[in-house]
């Protein structure tokens, strides 16, 4: 049983629902651990030129731990209901 | 000694110096006419003048060049001329082009002219580019060159090649003359000019290290010798044949140079020699593979992995830098076998080993995987196939860069034999947890190297082979070396959340990759099977030793922020995990699940998640908990915790119904229908949607009137709550309805069908208003009539629904009565979720029931095997002689935690004599090495000892301990040692109860069957513990009989089996003791007392009759069958009177 799919999600193509989901990783994974990517930046070891790079690929890699089908979940969920408590 | 001093420049004793060369600038004039440049070209000896007819022509060739029309200009009229005049008489045979300037040549030769010997070249390769634009003054051209390749021209391009190192000026246009006659017309002369090679490619590694001196950057006008030595050979090789370019490959010289200094060479450069190689070697199929391994050799892959740092390019946006034109070939170089670097491996097999070796079964038997011999062997080395690739890797950096991290993994991907291998080899690099960027790449590495696939049949072969790979190589591969269990808990106890999630993920997806290596291990039935068992087993073990414990991830995950969903979701689908991967090592630590599912059913049914991804981000968090909450057998779904009004099940219906649209929730209803199946608050039968009606009719009300919606909750929280603890009383109330409604209706109504859940409601109605006054009424008057007509819809009984219905409404505030005239609604449809109601028919759930589930047997049918990988559990008593020896050794903690000590525990009940006491002394041997050690568990361990021993005294002469005792024991000292266990004072008072144990008893029985569990919900995991050492204590006849003994409180195996009819009892439990069942059909007369004493048979098919899993039906349906096998058949039919099979 279950929800009838509406018919937005079955619009986007797969590389849509990975190129939104990928983003939408990165920017909550920034939000999660502004204050330690913060700390990594004033690292001795940090250099601009390369080290940005490394950062941005690591955080991004977890995207790989979600299949195509919780990628959509994710994306394609329309506004969220806001009930009374 | 005092210092010299010079006293002149002319003292005969002064330090020689090199005399400083002073080139003066030649004269020159304008080209008029094709007499004058004759005039001017004529061999003279002055040199002077030679200089000055070669700098006039020198001129005239860059004015022509730079011209419009080239050669075919007016003015090059003047050029042709003179060269029609100068060309050799046609029946010469071996023509001389351009004599007089060929004589110059050669004089400045014999008079060392540098000047002269520079300027030749130079105007000849002016001259050759001026004719190559024009077909008809191409075979001039060829002429020349081939005036070049004649012996006298040879010797002059050899001597200039080779002038010294400082002359730059006469190599570089001598190069530059080469390049221009291998490329001229289409490389019409590369074939000659490659026969003399002696003279032609003379010092032409040495040039190439003629690199460009000083600070600034080389001058693209003025290229240095190296740059104009690789022009050069990139031009020979574009145009050179096959086998030529082998013969220039194998000149390790040249190959060593041409990459030597490529550091600093500038990027056009560079540029045409990644091209340059990529296209006329490396993917040139012509050339064998052998030329292209002479090329690309280790140095030469560290060289151009050097240019992952080269900075000297400045590309612009669309264009791509020097360091991804490097990335690109290496990723070629090293991931496509063709270009004669990459190797054909075996996987998780190293070189040299064969993985179909046949081992004698009795060998097998005896030693198990140790009849292997080289299961062990690679720990410290693995021998691989890929060397060139094996010492190249360690050169890279990949914690610093993202390509370099990528050409490792992509390699590692085609040859997973280096997995293993590059992690030995660089054990410097530790995973110690630093907020750095360093660190953070080299986790991303890690990460990115754990992910990586397993490799097909795990040796890149057609299938899998007889024997398991090493299970340390399978293990480094799925943990690399660097995440051992030290760095890894350090990273779990950090205090950054980042470095705790990078851990997290990474513990993550070695999970998921040691679970489908098991896979893999546990695949198609084999010959062998036990021996890959075994293997699984071990895997499991080491893998559980080098990861962090289940209690560092528990501490971790509770130390998340609310808000940081990626984290928490991360760290709940770990231990998700855990339980359905290692469920044994998830048994060491409890986690109270309900904390977790409580915080975060409360986050997502307060919607205080704004954005929709948070929120189906939220939900896959929650899909894991309630994963978990499956495995956790203490699961308390009805009843509200501390803090909370809704239980766990209704809130997580809310979720359901609050959902927004889109979000997936199909994990969340399995759930719900599965709880709601199992608390019989709806039917269980094969047809019925479940909660499907309740849900649809939330929805509804959400959509249609959020105001009342959120007010039913609390009432209906109630509803399920009363529904789960008294469904008797619901089952009883719904007989009673029905025929009243037979009575009233004349209708024949048994085998009428309605949810449990609506008699619960109407039970409960008359309250309703406790639970928060007329607005629930309100709310209810709304839901009611839509979840009893969906009901109908998916076919409960129509006139019970009516007839409940006509009493709830009294209980509604209907003061105008539309309630009452409309009735239970007919033909209501399913608007957000899909329900076909041709797909079952619900109305005969009886016989559909019973239809099904035959359906799904003969379907799902097991056949012996597969019930033998599912309930045999290997014999952990067998005897291991060699344990005799083993402990000497070993110091108290090596002799309690590794197993010495339980290895000979498990002698005591072995068939020899001899052994059984020496066994004994060992044991007490044991104990007395373990009193005065630092062991902190001592004294419980020495007491365990010591008592096990008082009671094997005078008890094994004639026979082996009972398996029980022998079983207790063993799995006893797992808890004395860990006081955080849940038995731990269980076990410690009954050692304290006597100095010996009665060996007619099976200890511990009756405290765990029916004293209150110590510890909370711990009930579970202590039947787990006993079942466990149940299992492993039943292996003989005699055993069998203090299983079936009568006692006080009935006989063990009477007690199990009424245990397992437990609904509590969640699945890994019930096979356990199913399990229990299989190992005591396997004892001879096991099978037949089974039937006779305990009417197993009857058990069984009860059993399967009331399981709604068919998968699960089909075990108890396959564990009958064997008991019919192995029982005496006679005797049980007689015994049956003839009811049996």
């Amino acid at each position: 049983m279950s929800s009838p799919e509406p018919q937005q999600q079955q619009q986007k193509s797969q590389k849509q629902v990975d190129a939104e989901f990928t983003s939408y990783y990165l920017q909550r994974a920034t939000q999660e651990f502004g204050e330690a990517l913060d700390a990594v930046r004033s690292a001795d070891d940090f250099k601009p030129e390369s080290s940005i790079a490394v950062l941005i690929s690591a955080l991004q890699q977890g995207t790989e731990m979600f299949s195509e089908e919780d990628k959509r979940a994710v994306v394609c969920s329309e506004g969220a209901e806001k009930s009374s408590k | 000694m005092g210092k010299r001093f010079s006293y002149g420049g002319d003292a005969a004793g002064a330090p020689r110096k090199r005399a400083k060369v002073v080139h003066e600038a030649p004269t020159s004039e304008e080209v008029h006419a094709s007499r004058q440049l004759r005039q001017l070209l004529i061999f003279d000896q002055d040199p002077a003048r030679s200089r000055h007819g070669l700098q006039s022509f020198k001129l005239f060739l860059d004015e022509l060049l730079s011209a419009d029309g080239g050669i075919k200009s007016e003015r090059a009229r003047i050029l042709r001329d003179y060269l029609d005049a100068e060309k050799p008489a046609e029946d010469d045979e071996s023509p001389v082009y351009l004599p007089d300037i060929m004589q110059t040549w050669s004089h400045a030769g014999q008079t060392n002219n540098d000047n002269i010997m520079s300027a030749v070249p130079v105007v000849l390769v002016l001259l050759l580019r001026l004719l190559s634009q024009s077909l008809d003054t191409v075979p001039y051209g060829l002429g020349i060159c081939r005036t070049l390749l004649q012996k006298r021209q040879q010797e002059l391009i050899s001597r200039n090649l080779a002038a010294d190192k400082g002359k730059s000026f006469i190599i570089s246009p001598t190069l530059r003359l080469l390049r221009e006659a291998v490329s001229f017309d289409g490389g019409a002369i590369a074939r000659p000019l490659f026969r003399a090679r002696a003279t032609m490619l003379k010092s032409l590694a040495r040039n190439m290290g003629i690199v460009h001196m000083g600070e600034d950057k080389e001058d693209t006008k003025r290229p240095s010798a190296r740059t104009n030595a690789i022009q050069f050979f990139l031009s020979a090789i574009k145009y050179l044949h096959p086998e030529a370019k082998k013969e220039l490959l194998s000149q390790r010289d040249i190959v060593s140079a041409l990459t030597r200094d490529v550091k600093q060479d500038p990027p056009y450069l560079l540029k045409e020699l990644l091209t340059g190689l990529k296209t006329h070697i490396i993917m040139d199929d012509k050339v064998p593979r052998e030329a292209k391994s002479n090329l690309l050799n280790t140095s030469t892959l560290v060289r151009l992995s050097a240019l992952y740092q080269y900075r000297l390019d400045s590309p612009a946006e669309d264009e791509p830098s020097i360091a991804d034109l490097a990335h690109e070939l290496l990723l070629t170089v090293c991931t496509n076998p063709a270009c004669g670097v990459l190797r054909q491996d075996s996987g998780f097999y190293p070189r040299e080993l064969d993985p179909n070796t046949t081992i004698p079964t009795a060998e097998l038997d005896d030693l198990g995987l140790e009849a292997v011999v080289w299961m062990n062997k690679f720990k410290n080395d693995v021998p691989v196939r890929n060397f060139t690739l094996s010492n190249f890797l360690p050169n890279l950096r990949p914690w610093s860069s993202v390509k370099q991290s990528e050409l490792i993994t992509s390699i590692f991907r085609v040859a997973p034999e280096l997995v293993a291998n590059y992690f030995l080899s660089n054990k410097s690099f530790t995973f110690e947890p630093k907020l750095s960027a360093t660190w953070i790449g080299y986790a991303a590495f890690l990460f990115n190297t754990v992910i990586l696939p397993i490799p097909e049949n795990l040796c890149r072969g057609p299938s899998v082979p007889e024997l398991p790979p090493p299970t340390s190589i399978v293990l480094d591969n799925i943990l690399p070396l660097p995440l051992n269990q030290k760095a890894l808990v350090r990273c779990l106890e950090h205090k950054s959340n980042m470095i705790k999630f990078f851990a997290t993920r990474i513990m993550v997806v070695a999970i998921e990759k040691l679970d489908a290596v098991i896979r893999i291990y546990q695949g198609t039935s084999r010959s062998n099977q036990t021996i890959w068992n075994e293997a699984a087993r071990r895997l499991v073990d080491e893998f559980c030793q080098r990861s962090p414990g289940i209690r560092n991830m528990i501490n971790a995950c509770q130390k998340i922020p609310t808000q940081d969903l990626l984290h928490r979701e991360a760290a709940s689908r770990l231990l998700r995990l855990c339980y359905e991967v290692l469920p044994q090592a998830t048994l060491s630590a409890k986690l109270d699940v309900s904390i977790h599912l409580d915080a975060a059913l409360g986050r997502i049914s307060n919607q205080e998640l704004d954005d929709p991804r948070d929120f189906a981000l939220g939900l896959k968090e929650l899909e894991s908990l309630l994963a978990i909450a499956g495995y956790s057998p203490g699961m308390r779904w009805f009843g509200a915790s501390k803090g909370t009004t809704l239980s766990p099940f209704t809130q997580l219906l809310k979720v359901c119904a609050e959902a927004p649209k889109g979000v997936s929730l199909k994990t969340i209803q399995q759930v719900l229908n599965f709880v709601a199946a199992e608390q019989q608050l709806v039917p269980g039968h094969a047809g019925h949607p479940r909660l499907l009606p309740l849900v649809e009719a939330l929805q509804t009300l959400h959509q249609s009137s959020p105001k009342y919606a959120s007010q039913v909750w609390p009432f209906l929280d109630t509803c399920f709550t009363h529904c789960a603890s008294k469904s008797v009383k619901y089952v009883e109330m719904l007989q009673e309805i029905a025929q009243e409604t037979a009575e009233s209706t004349g209708q024949n109504i048994d085998e009428a069908l309605v949810s449990p859940i609506i008699l619960a409601i109407r039970d409960q109605l008359p309250h309703a208003s406790k639970n928060g006054g007329e607005e629930v009424l309100k709310g209810l008057g709304r839901l009611l009539p839509t979840l009893l007509g969906l009901s109908v819809t998916v076919g409960e009984s129509r006139a019970i629904l009516s007839s409940i219905f006509s009493k709830m409404v009294s209980d509604l505030p209907d003061p105008k009565g539309k309630l009452v005239k409309a009735g239970v609604p007919e033909g209501l449809q399913f608007q957000h979720n899909s329900w076909s109601p041709t797909k079952t028919k619900a109305s005969r759930p009886e016989k559909n029931a019973a239809n099904s589930h035959d359906a799904v047997t003969s379907e799902t049918a097991i056949d012996r095997e597969t019930l033998e990988g599912m309930l045999h559990i290997p014999d952990s008593l067998e005897a291991e002689n060699s344990a005799l020896m083993k402990w000497a050794n070993k110091t108290a903690d090596e002799l309690v935690d590794e197993g010495y000590a339980t290895s000979l525990i498990a002698l005591l009940a072995s068939e020899h004599a001899s052994i059984r006491k020496e066994a004994l002394v060992s044991i007490l041997k044991v104990a007395d090495k373990i009193k005065p050690s630092e062991y902190e568990e001592k004294e419980q361990v020495w007491l365990l000892l010591s008592e096990l021993a008082e009671t094997a005294k005078g008890n094994i002469d004639d026979g082996p301990l009972p398996s029980t005792i022998v079983a207790f024991a063993s799995h006893a000292l797992h808890i004395v040692r860990d006081p955080l266990h849940g038995l731990y004072p269980k076990v410690n008072i009954f050692l304290t109860r006597g100095p010996y144990w009665s060996l007619d008893k099976l200890p511990l029985v009756d405290e765990i069957l029916t004293e209150e569990p110590n510890v909370g919900d711990a009930f579970y995991t202590q039947i787990s513990w006993l079942l466990t050492y149940l299992i492993d204590g039943l292996r003989t006849a005699q055993d069998l009989e203090l299983y079936h003994k009568k006692r006080a409180k009935g006989p063990i195996l009477e007690r199990i089996l009424a245990l397992a009819v437990n609904p509590y009892m969640r699945l890994p439990l019930r096979t356990q003791v199913l399990r229990l069942l299989y190992r005591a059909s396997g004892i001879e007369g096991g099978s037949t007392t089974l039937t006779t004493r305990f009417s197993v048979m009857n058990w069984l098919e009860e059993r399967r009759s009331a399981c709604a899993d068919p998968s699960e039906a089909a075990v108890y349906e396959s564990l009958r069958k064997r008991i019919w096998e192995t029982c005496d058949q006679q005797r049980v039919v007689e015994w049956s009177k003839e009811g049996l099979p």
